[in-house]
């Protein structure tokens, strides 16, 4: 329990920033007790990020203090901050890729000249993630890592330096629910041993799980403080969003629709020309959400390229609302009636550096009302750009602006308006929400599942296992290019489809 | 405790205005240093500028000649502004010039007097484009199905460009040569039928047609669907083909299309003020100068024409500044400044740099601190 007398670890207070005009951090007051798990909760683009990076001395506030321990403290780099014992394990990693696990652990460290002994190094980096739950191989070179074990050396990093404050943005973002499980227990043995965690995440379920306090930001305001017990789910998603949530409903599935994307023994060769998806079958039918499970790199990527034209399978068929399209490049696809939401946002979705307008019209531009025989209207692109974007509550538009400077919601909110003003036969989705907040996800879902009730058939890959089972009126796994079971939406468990992910062929009949 | 200081950070969108004033400012910061060499070697700099000024705008001499000199500069600058837009490195404008030259007066030589200028000029002009265009083919093709780089093989056909219209002019009784000269070899004189009409002491039709292919090229880019293709491509080929854009058909379009620009100079500056072939009118470096042209109309068509008079304002005023003893090259020296002070000014265009703002409260306290 807190008692007064006892010192704040970090005592942030008043902390302003901005960046270009943005207010990312406006007034923010944060304080962290030693030994607990503090989660900083906020949807994308609340200042989480902005806040820790300025405790982590990557940025200095505009104003307001900090106290560490006591003490006013100004870091002038992340060493500083390192130097007070606080570090940070950024969203986006900081090794150095050429180099061993064990060379990144010593890189930069004060106490070591300029000799090191190789195998001192390798002991000590065994040894600690021994003890803390972070295997990793001390020889291996970073770019033989897969994420996660880039993470554990992150944070294996800052406990070579003894970092009392470990600062952990959004790390669960890149795991699988598994290493997520394996990091809160590595999480709870530092508090454990008086270290403390601020542990950034917009999961609820998560933050509920781990931590003993939460501060909620939302728009760079710091909008409350309670102790984890005392918190309601519902109550937190609240002061996140700031309004209250519509949860996605799914209608009964009556599963009569007419099949509109039938796949039938399909081959497609992965980028090193071996064979990654390795012979499926499978239909969707009008007005369903068949939704493809499986631990990523297992064909994913591989199948959606051979569905929608970008790569050309080697045998086997794809047949779209009865036109055999196997043959076919994409701009056929789209002609049938194939709308595409990729993984990758803003490399392949979107045209980063073109207007959100221009977006808008990147896959109907060639017909009317965008163009009239070769010529651009350039006025068609302005109004219906500007009803996109009033209709899909597109957020953060300036008109002449590239699209790049929109946040991640809403680069997906853009790229969802365009493929499903395309009134699409069969949408394809990968992963339509990763990374984004609750508000983002909600729309996201709720546009997905407005297509499944017009009668588009859906196919949705993900690796987030609750948005599977919440939105699928089927699930097949793929297993190493393979499908290795299917489910109908009442016989799918997270057990169920974890056993089916890891490769184990479903001996339950369903 | 409070920290203040000065923070660099990206502008969303520079305003018209500053677009404008930065390039603006680059020539004004490159007089200026200009003038200050001017002055260590000895001149007074603004006699040298207002003689320059008067070179170039002083007469309608002076002003014929600047566009003359303008003209292949509008080309080879539209050549360099429309591949870097597409990220495609055509840096031979230099040798597609040269073929379009060469194609162009072979093409002229070739039919000879009896065809009316009606048809004659027409043909000759098409007969350039077509050359630079092939000659950009030869790098474009491989680029595009092999993934060669284009920087290397644009830049080695720029020589052999350069050594097959020296081979034509001084190595061999090439068409192309003029039988009647046999002191110092020069190139054939163009037909009369296949000459670009005058009608302004020496400046002649070019700078019309050279004025309406900016015009077009930036109507293709920006108001076409090809055009719109080409943005997306050059943007992120991975998007275009998301798209379902042939990326390769575009970027061959582009590179033969840059070609054929810098081809079209090369014709228009033998039917017009050269007429003839003649390596030491033509071996001037306008490809090159071309790109630095397109960089500091910061890739933009409509741009690159004002830019080009510029540029050839100070090609042409610096013959003239022998007559005052001072080295032509000062030009060169101007045109480099220029270039370097437009490269660092993309930088306050694009970025911005300002004291952080600060609420109310925390100005009031600092005050009272
Ligand atoms: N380096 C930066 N440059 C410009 N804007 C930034 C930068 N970092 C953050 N922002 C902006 O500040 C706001 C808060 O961002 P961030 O702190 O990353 O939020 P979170 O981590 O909660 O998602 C956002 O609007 C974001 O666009
Ligand atoms: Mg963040």
């Amino acid at each position: 329990m807190s008692d007064s007398t006892e010192t704040l670890t970090v005592d942030l207070r008043d902390i302003h920033k901005q960046f270009y005009g943005v207010k990312a951090n406006e007034g923010v007051n944060f304080q962290l007790r030693p030994g607990e798990v503090h989660a900083l909760l906020g949807e994308n683009g609340a200042g989480k990020s902005t806040l820790c990076s300025i405790l982590a001395g990557l940025y200095r506030p505009d104003a307001g203090e900090m106290i560490i321990e006591g003490e006013p403290v100004v870091f002038k780099s992340p060493k500083d901050a390192l130097a007070a014992g606080i570090g940070m394990v950024y969203q986006h990693f900081r090794l150095v890729p050429n180099l061993t696990v064990a060379e990144n652990l010593a890189l930069g460290h004060h106490n070591l000249g300029v000799m090191v002994d190789q195998k001192d190094l390798q002991r000590d980096a065994t040894q600690l993630g021994e003890r803390y739950g972070l295997p990793v191989d001390p020889t291996a070179r970073i770019w033989q890592l897969s994420v996660g074990e880039q993470q554990r050396v992150e944070i294996l990093k800052l406990l070579y330096r003894d970092a009392k404050v470990l600062i952990l943005d959004e790390p669960t973002a890149v795991l699988t629910p598994q290493e997520s499980q394996s990091l809160f227990s590595t999480m709870r043995q530092l508090t454990d041993e008086g270290r403390s965690v601020i542990f950034v995440s917009h999961k609820l379920h998560e933050v509920k799980q781990v931590s003993d306090r939460v501060s909620v930001m939302r728009q760079g305001q710091m909008v409350g403080e309670i102790d984890t017990a005392d918190a309601e789910p519902k109550d937190l998603a609240r002061m996140m969003v700031g309004r209250d949530l519509e949860l996605p409903t799914r209608a009964e599935d009556d599963s009569t629709g007419q099949p509109m994307l039938v796949v039938r023994d399909l081959r497609v060769p992965g980028d090193r020309g071996l064979e990654s998806v390795k012979g499926v079958s499978f239909e969707v039918r009008s007005g369903e959400v068949v939704g493809v499970a499986g631990v990523s790199g297992n064909g994913q990527r591989e199948l959606a390229y051979g569905l929608v034209g970008l790569r050309r399978p080697t045998s086997g068929s794809v047949t779209l609302d009865g036109v055999d399209v196997t043959e076919e490049n994409v701009l056929e696809h789209i002609r049938q009636g194939l709308a595409y939401i990729p993984q990758n946002r803003l490399g392949m979705g979107l045209s980063p550096g073109l207007t959100t307008e221009d977006n808008l019209g990147l896959k109907a531009f060639r017909e009317a009302p965008y163009s009239k025989g070769r010529q651009l209207v350039p006025a068609a692109f302005k109004s219906r750009g500007k009803d996109l974007i009033e209709q899909y509550d597109i957020r953060g538009v300036v008109p002449g602006l590239p699209i790049r400077l929109l946040s991640g919601g809403n680069l997906q909110k853009a790229l969802l308006a365009r493929e499903v003003e395309m009134q699409p036969k069969i949408l394809i989705a990968r992963s339509p929400t990763r990374g984004l907040d609750v508000g983002a996800t909600e729309a996201v879902r709720n546009s997905i599942l407005r297509e499944r009730s017009r009668g588009t058939g859906v196919l949705l890959m993900s690796e987030d296992l609750d948005e599977l089972l919440a939105l699928s009126d089927r699930l097949i796994v793929l297993y190493e290019g393979e499908i290795v079971g299917e489910l109908t939406a009442r016989m799918a468990t997270a057990e169920r489809l974890g056993l089916l992910m890891a490769g184990q062929r479903d001996e339950v009949a369903p | 405790m409070t920290v203040r200081r000065i923070i660099v950070e990206p502008r969303g969108l520079a305003s018209l205005r500053l677009t404008l004033t930065v390039p603006l400012l680059s020539v004004l910061a490159a007089l200026i240093i200009g003038g200050i060499f001017l002055w260590i070697t000895g001149d007074n700099p603004l006699t040298v500028y207002g003689h320059m000024v008067d070179a170039a705008f002083g007469s309608s001499r002076g002003v014929s000649e600047t566009l003359i000199s303008a003209t292949p500069l509008i080309l080879t600058g539209l050549a360099a502004a429309i591949a870097f837009k597409m990220l495609v490195w055509n840096i031979g404008a230099e040798g597609q010039f040269l073929l379009g030259a060469i194609v162009a007066a072979g093409i002229a030589i070739a039919m000879g007097d009896g065809v009316p200028a009606v048809l004659a000029i027409p043909v000759v002009i098409m007969a350039g484009a077509i050359g630079g265009a092939l000659w950009a083919a030869v790098s474009a093709v491989p680029r595009v199905y092999l993934g060669t780089n284009e920087i290397i093989t644009t830049l080695m056909l720029n020589f052999i460009a350069l050594n097959l219209m020296n081979y034509l002019i001084f190595g061999s009784n090439s068409p192309w040569r003029d039988p009647l000269v046999s002191t110092f070899p020069t190139g054939r004189p163009i037909p009369d039928g296949a000459s670009l009409p005058r009608f302004f002491n020496r400046l002649d039709v070019g700078i019309f047609i050279a004025i309406a292919v900016a015009i077009f090229a930036w109507y293709l880019v920006n108001r076409t669907r090809w055009g719109f293709e080409v943005r997306v491509v050059g943007d992120s080929a991975e998007t275009a083909r998301y798209a379902g854009i042939q990326v390769p058909r575009k970027i061959l379009g582009v590179f033969l299309i840059s070609g054929a620009f810098a081809g079209l100079a090369g014709a228009l500056f033998v039917a017009g003020p050269v007429g003839a072939l003649d390596p030491r009118s033509l071996d001037l470096g306008l490809g090159f100068t071309g790109i630095i042209v397109a960089a500091l109309a910061r890739l933009n068509a409509l741009a690159v024409i004002p830019v080009a008079i510029l540029m050839g304002a100070l090609n042409n005023a610096g013959p003239s500044l022998q007559s005052i003893g001072v080295p032509p090259e000062i030009v060169t020296m101007l045109q480099g400044a220029i270039l370097i002070f437009a490269v660092g000014g993309e930088f306050f265009i694009a970025n911005r740099l300002r004291r952080p703002e600060l609420p109310p409260e925390v100005l009031a306290g600092e005050a009272a601190a």
